[in-house]
C-alpha cells in the first residue's frame, strides 16, 4: 500500500521515464539520522548566524527539507524563520540562478 | 508596564555619510529613551556585500541594536524606520521569548543530566558533557544503566 503511493508519487514528480532513477535517488543524499541541534544541544537559532544557516540552503537558495537533513521539527521550524528573517536582511539569497 | 526585548537590525545606504548614520543612531536613542526604554546593545557590522540588490544598493552598512522596551515604543520606532530615507532595510524582531525559552531548555537539560547522574550513583555536579559518537553507542549505555 504504502509501496504503490510511493511510486505513484515519484512518477508524479519525476519526467517521463525517470521512474528508473527511484532506486538511486535513495542513496544520492547522504543522510543524516540524528537532528544537529539536539545532538549539538543548541538551544537558539539566530538569524544573524549566516554561516550555520547555510548549512541548511542548497545551491539553489531553497530551504533543505527535514528529511535531507535530518533536523527534528521542533528545530526545522526555527530554522525555517531564521532563514526567512535572513533573507529579508540581505544576509541570505531568496533565490540563486 | 510590559517591558520586552527586542533586536533590531537596520541598513543604511552605502552612500550615507558619517553624519546621517549619527542622525540615524540619535533618532533611535531618542525615539527609545522617549517611551521609557532602553538601548542595550550596539553593534555596527559595517559595509557588508547585500545577498541581493535592493533597490540600486549592491551593498549596505549594518546596524545592530539590542532594545528593551514596551510594544509602542516598537510601534513608533518601526513607522520612523520605514520613512526615514537613508535606511533602505530593517527588521525588529521580539527577542526575550526566545531566549526564554532556550533558557528553560538548558536548565531542563540540566537537571536531567543531574539526575541521570544521581540515579547512577555519582555526584550530580562534575558536569563534562561527553560527545556523542554513535547513536547505538548511546543506546547500549542507556541499557546498562537500567540494568
Amino acid at each position: 500500500m504504502a509501496n504503490d503511493m510511493e511510486r505513484g508519487g515519484g512518477r508524479g514528480r519525476g519526467q517521463k521515464g525517470g521512474d528508473k532513477g527511484q532506486g538511486q535517488r535513495r542513496t544520492m543524499f547522504r543522510r543524516r539520522r540524528v537532528c544537529k541541534f539536539c545532538a549539538e544541544k543548541i538551544d537558539s537559532i539566530n538569524y544573524k548566524d549566516v554561516k550555520m544557516l547555510a548549512s541548511f540552503i542548497p545551491e539553489r537558495g531553497k530551504i533543505q527539507p527535514r528529511r535531507l537533513s535530518g533536523t527534528c521539527a521542533t528545530h526545522q521550524r526555527k530554522v525555517q524563520v531564521a532563514i526567512k528573517r535572513a533573507r529579508q536582511l540581505a544576509l541570505i539569497p531568496y533565490v540563486t540562478d | 508596564m510590559a517591558s520586552r526585548q527586542y533586536e533590531l537590525v537596520y541598513i543604511v545606504s552605502p552612500d550615507a555619510t558619517e553624519q546621517q548614520l549619527a542622525d540615524l543612531q540619535a533618532l533611535i536613542e531618542a525615539t527609545v529613551s522617549r517611551f521609557g526604554g532602553s538601548l542595550d546593545n550596539t553593534e555596527n557590522w559595517g559595509r557588508r556585500k547585500m545577498a541581493y540588490e535592493i533597490g540600486p544598493h549592491k551593498e549596505g552598512v549594518y546596524v545592530l541594536h539590542q532594545i528593551t522596551g514596551a510594544g509602542d515604543l516598537v510601534k513608533e520606532l518601526d513607522r520612523r524606520l520605514r520613512v526615514a530615507d537613508q535606511v533602505i532595510r530593517h527588521l525588529l524582531v521580539r527577542t526575550d521569548e526566545e531566549l526564554r525559552v532556550a533558557e528553560r531548555d538548558r536548565l531542563r537539560r540540566r537537571e536531567a543530566a543531574a539526575r541521570r547522574r544521581a540515579a547512577r550513583g555519582l555526584p550530580p555536579e562534575p558536569e563534562v558533557a561527553e560527545p556523542r559518537v554513535e547513536g547505538e553507542a548511546q543506546d547500549q549505555d542507556q541499557a546498562g544503566r537500567e540494568a
